[in-house]
């Protein structure tokens, strides 16, 4: 048999190798800017998917009583602390401040609130004084016991005073957490002791995008 | 002007992309447990006077109850779901974690460590099922019922109202399910499974898989 089809005038594969070169490098291009870009952002933090918004409170600072829902729109940290703390407290609220810095004019849209876990000795002005340290925006609250605890629980956080040899008076045992509520009030975020001001900056940086 | 090629092109990649979500949601070929909220924050006695608080089961798995010892039938039901899961948990691949069991009386008054203390030997209650309490009645309502929201209160004649039921919470303090009593039949079964699930999603949701897992939790592919 004879073959009546004509050749074509060049062949396929010489015709086809600059389309499938273009496809190549757009790919790998693809691959290169793109997907890293797609990979959803890992928060420091432990996430929280609560449906509920965080339970409110209100609580007494040097200008009168602070809310959580008062600062709806804004990020609030919230940490629990006292101004007696020896050294884990002023190195998250020091951490918290370089973070802040971070962020520039964004820092703005974030309140960091310490409760205090040791109300028979933080008085308002206490507290402020010790907060505005770290940083003039540091709002510090207190209550009664009862309060404070009522406030703490559902932020999983627990305290207990204990004396100690060498110390003097006593030290309170505390969760030293950062719980970051959203601008709706839900609790979004639960950031661990040590985690550091960067991570921290990243994960505020990222919820104010 | 896209060219009809790139059109027929765009419109199939945005179905295969939809079907896909689609198929993933129908099928759930992942399933996880809910991030329900945050478990609250205790800091408690437990049947030998030692402290137990909420850090001390952080990394681990923790399924809670609530009772009281003087709780008359059906309340024993409550320690026996405790029991036949701790006994399951065999059947199932843990991966590695440790699942620890606080019964949390809501009768301070009367439960105190030594009475607890011969409830759990009474019970057989290896060293992995706690038996605790405060005298802070105060912080008792805060942690049962704020924070595992579980009623309970004291009746004139000293028996207590109780809901009954289990929480489940994961390594990080999350609460992942709560078992309410009336469904009372398939409540272990239920439970070892969940904990099979959880231990699951520790040991798998790594790299890629990890998006999976959130791609799970973000289209509510919960486990029944």
């Amino acid at each position: 048999m004879t073959d009546t089809r004509e050749t074509p005038p060049s062949s396929p594969v010489g015709r086809l190798l600059p389309i499938m070169l273009g496809i190549t490098v757009v790919l790998a291009l693809f691959a290169w800017l793109v997907l890293p870009r797609l990979r959803p952002y890992q928060f420091n933090g432990t996430v929280i998917q609560s449906e509920l918004p965080a339970t409110d409170f209100t609580l007494t600072s040097s200008n009168g009583p602070v809310s959580l829902s008062d600062y709806r729109g804004k990020l609030v940290v919230l940490y629990f602390g006292y101004t007696f703390c020896p050294d884990v407290c002023p190195t998250t609220l020091s951490d918290v401040n370089k973070a802040l810095a971070q962020l520039g004019n964004k820092a703005q849209d974030v309140q960091l609130i310490m409760v205090s876990v040791d109300p028979a000795r933080d008085d308002p002005e206490k507290l402020a004084e010790y907060v505005e340290f770290f940083n003039p925006t540091f709002i510090g609250v207190t209550g009664t016991d009862d309060e404070v605890r009522s406030v703490a629980t559902p932020f999983g956080v627990w305290y207990e005073a204990h004396t100690e040899e060498g110390a003097s008076g006593y030290l309170v045992d505390h969760v030293a957490t950062l719980n970051v509520i959203d601008q709706e009030g839900h609790l979004k975020l639960v950031i661990g002791y040590g985690t550091g001001a960067d991570a921290i900056a990243a994960d505020l940086k990222y919820m104010l995008r | 002007m896209l060219s009809r090629r790139w059109k027929i092109g765009l419109i199939s990649f945005a179905v295969v992309v939809f079907l896909s979500v689609f198929a993933f949601v129908i099928f759930q070929p992942v399933q996880v447990l809910p991030r329900v909220r945050l478990a609250p924050g205790f800091i408690l006695t437990d049947q030998s006077g030692q402290r137990l608080t909420s850090e001390d089961v952080r990394g681990k798995f923790a399924l809670y109850s609530f009772t009281y010892t003087n709780c008359p039938p059906p309340c024993g039901g409550i320690d026996a779901t405790m029991q036949a899961v701790q006994n399951q948990l065999d059947e199932i691949e843990l991966y590695g974690n440790e699942v620890e069991f606080v019964t949390i009386s809501v009768d301070p008054e009367r439960d105190t460590p030594e009475t607890l203390a011969r409830h759990a030997a009474d019970l057989g209650a290896g060293p992995t099922w706690r038996f605790a309490t405060t005298e802070n009645q105060n912080a008792l309502k805060d942690i049962v019922g704020g924070g595992f929201r579980t009623f309970y209160e004291q009746q004139d004649d000293g028996t207590f109202l109780l809901d009954p039921g289990f929480v489940l919470v994961d390594g990080y303090g999350i609460i992942r399910n709560e078992y309410r009593y009336e469904t009372v039949s398939p409540d272990v079964d239920r439970i070892v499974r969940h904990i099979g699930i959880l231990a699951e999603e520790v040991e798998k949701s790594t790299g890629a898989a990890s998006l999976a897992y959130e791609a799970a939790h973000l289209f509510l592919c919960y486990s029944p």
